[in-house]
């Protein structure tokens, strides 16, 4: 964290990330949290199946479409979700008064409202005017959500880039839309990337809520599955480190995508 | 005056040492107060209905007393199973894969399956859901009763039957199954569903309700059944059913 906090600075960046959530990319000893927590996961999984294909086999074998629901998901809600912070973040940092109004108000809204409210309210409170599939009310709850947060993490971004970058591109005749997207937003991706992909694994874990709109995702499976066994502590097992590990594995991908972004500055060491 | 508050306290002291002495045993029993007309919560948000004045009414002819506590329906068989309270007395039917983990007292109430269809659709049997959405409450045996009939319609599971009603009269799903008396109360008497939506078919096989307890409490059992037997025999349980079910 803090030769992160390091090598940040020495590119004139600040940090914007919650930190710890992703692995360092910089990180190549062989036993670290992300390598011990994926072998512990994996080989635990793996092992209650193979000792005890009799329930873990059976939980795991009854998960599959739940996981394609969650991923359908997750997936959809990024596709808007993204876009839509970006135009927020965008919003937020606008000239145009009304423009930020308008953006900083969705922010304040939806980040004042827990997202089981927010599924709640588009599902079910909604319903009297239009009618949404459960899948749908989800991806759209979902999206408008992150979008408020990833918002943030877009306008901390830009904001992030000195004030030089824009002086120096706009005396070189860069319009402003120019400097924003030539100038501005290559550097502010290198910030804004890996906390939007942290906000994606976080993403990916509150869709466990949608399970209270009837839509069949893993943490629903694992619902009725115990609703006919009985088997709490068995499926509750098999159903946290599955999600675990489908996380693990999506930071790791965030995390090599950060060593990427991070390419010149390391080069500047 | 102050020796007369003395008193008054005194009188007090003893009469909760001397009641707490001799107090019966308490059994903490959990419900899912979201299935009118056997577990609602009443004005008070206490739980209320058929169910818990019938435990209620069983633990005073048992000779024991109950504190209800309102339990989400999902973990309600982990919770007796782990001890965090005693009995479940949630309409939970008697049913083989249950009665392998749990112990049931005797049955105290007889039910079927009931389909919930919009006001002036019709079917004859239940292989004519074939192809449509059905909903009903997560993991009960309405549920059950649809899958295990195997006639290939969708099957959505909602957090407790009220919101899969609501789904119904919105249009989003086709039908809802339930027990049928939980059925004739959102048909009949539930102000805003009244008149939307009718029990449309109920099915031949018969279920019963027992009291669910952690397997092998046996002297609970006894104390239960002794109270069943009683409050059957003596009316109350007559009562409470025209109370609650009546017209």
């Amino acid at each position: 964290m803090s030769d992160n906090e390091e090598k940040q600075s020495a590119g004139n960046i600040v940090l914007v990330t919650e930190g710890g959530s992703i692995p360092n990319p910089h990180e190549f000893r062989l036993i670290n949290a992300w390598s011990l927590s994926l072998t512990f996961a994996v080989l635990s999984l793996f092992g209650l199946c193979l000792f005890w294909p009799e329930p873990y086999l059976r939980i795991l074998l009854y998960l599959p479409d739940g996981i394609l629901v969650t991923f359908k998901i997750t997936l959809l809600s990024i596709c808007f979700a993204v876009p839509l912070g970006f135009l927020t973040g965008l919003g937020r940092i606008s000239r145009n008064r009304f423009i930020k109004l308008v953006a900083s108000t969705y922010v304040e809204i939806i980040r004042g409202i827990p997202l089981l409210v927010q599924l709640f309210y588009i599902y079910y409170a909604l319903s009297r005017f239009v009618q949404v599939s459960g899948i749908a009310s989800a991806v759209i709850a979902i999206s408008v959500c992150y979008g408020a947060y990833m918002g943030e993490v877009f306008r901390a971004g830009i904001a992030a880039i000195p004030r030089g970058q824009t002086e120096a591109s706009r005396s070189l005749g860069f319009t402003r839309f120019q400097t924003m997207f030539y100038v501005i937003l290559p550097q502010a991706m290198r910030t804004i990337l890996p906390p939007v992909g942290n906000e994606c694994i976080a993403m990916l874990k509150d869709t466990a809520l949608v399970s209270i709109m009837a839509v069949p995702d893993i943490m629903q499976r694992a619902r009725s599955f115990v609703g006919t066994t009985y088997l709490y502590f068995e499926t509750y097992t098999v159903i946290a480190l599955v999600y675990l590990i489908i996380t693990l594995l999506l930071s790791k991908a965030v995390s090599i995508m950060e060593g990427r972004l991070n390419y010149y500055d390391k080069r500047a060491r | 005056m102050g020796t007369r508050y003395l008193q008054l306290a005194l009188l007090l002291a003893t009469l909760v040492f001397t009641t707490q002495a001799t107090a019966a045993e308490k059994y903490i029993v959990a419900s899912d107060c979201t299935w009118p007309p056997f577990e609602i919560l009443d004005d008070k948000k206490q739980p209320a209905g058929y169910a818990i004045d019938l435990i209620r009414a069983v633990a005073k002819a048992g000779g024991f007393e109950v504190e209800n506590r309102n339990i989400a329906w999902d973990g309600i068989f982990g919770g007796v199973a782990t001890g965090q309270y005693d009995i479940v007395a949630s309409s939970t039917t008697i049913t083989e894969e249950r009665k392998k983990q749990f112990d049931f007292s005797d049955p105290y109430f007889e039910i079927v399956q009931a389909v919930i269809l919009p006001a002036g659709k019709k079917i004859s049997s239940l292989q004519d859901l074939k192809g449509k959405t059905v909903g009903g409450q997560i993991a009960t045996t309405g549920i059950f009763v649809v899958r295990e009939a195997k006639i290939d319609a969708n099957i959505k599971e909602y957090d407790d039957v009220g919101l899969a009603i609501q789904d119904l009269i919105g249009g989003r799903i086709d039908a809802v199954v339930c027990d049928d008396p939980v059925a004739k109360y959102y048909a009949n008497k539930k102000k805003d569903s009244m008149g939307k939506i009718h029990v449309a078919l109920t099915t031949d096989t018969k279920e019963y309700f027992g009291f669910t307890v952690k397997k092998g409490r046996k002297d609970l059992l006894e104390k239960l059944n002794r109270g069943i037997k009683i409050v059957k025999e003596n009316g109350t349980e007559a009562a409470l059913r025209s109370k609650w079910m009546g017209d």
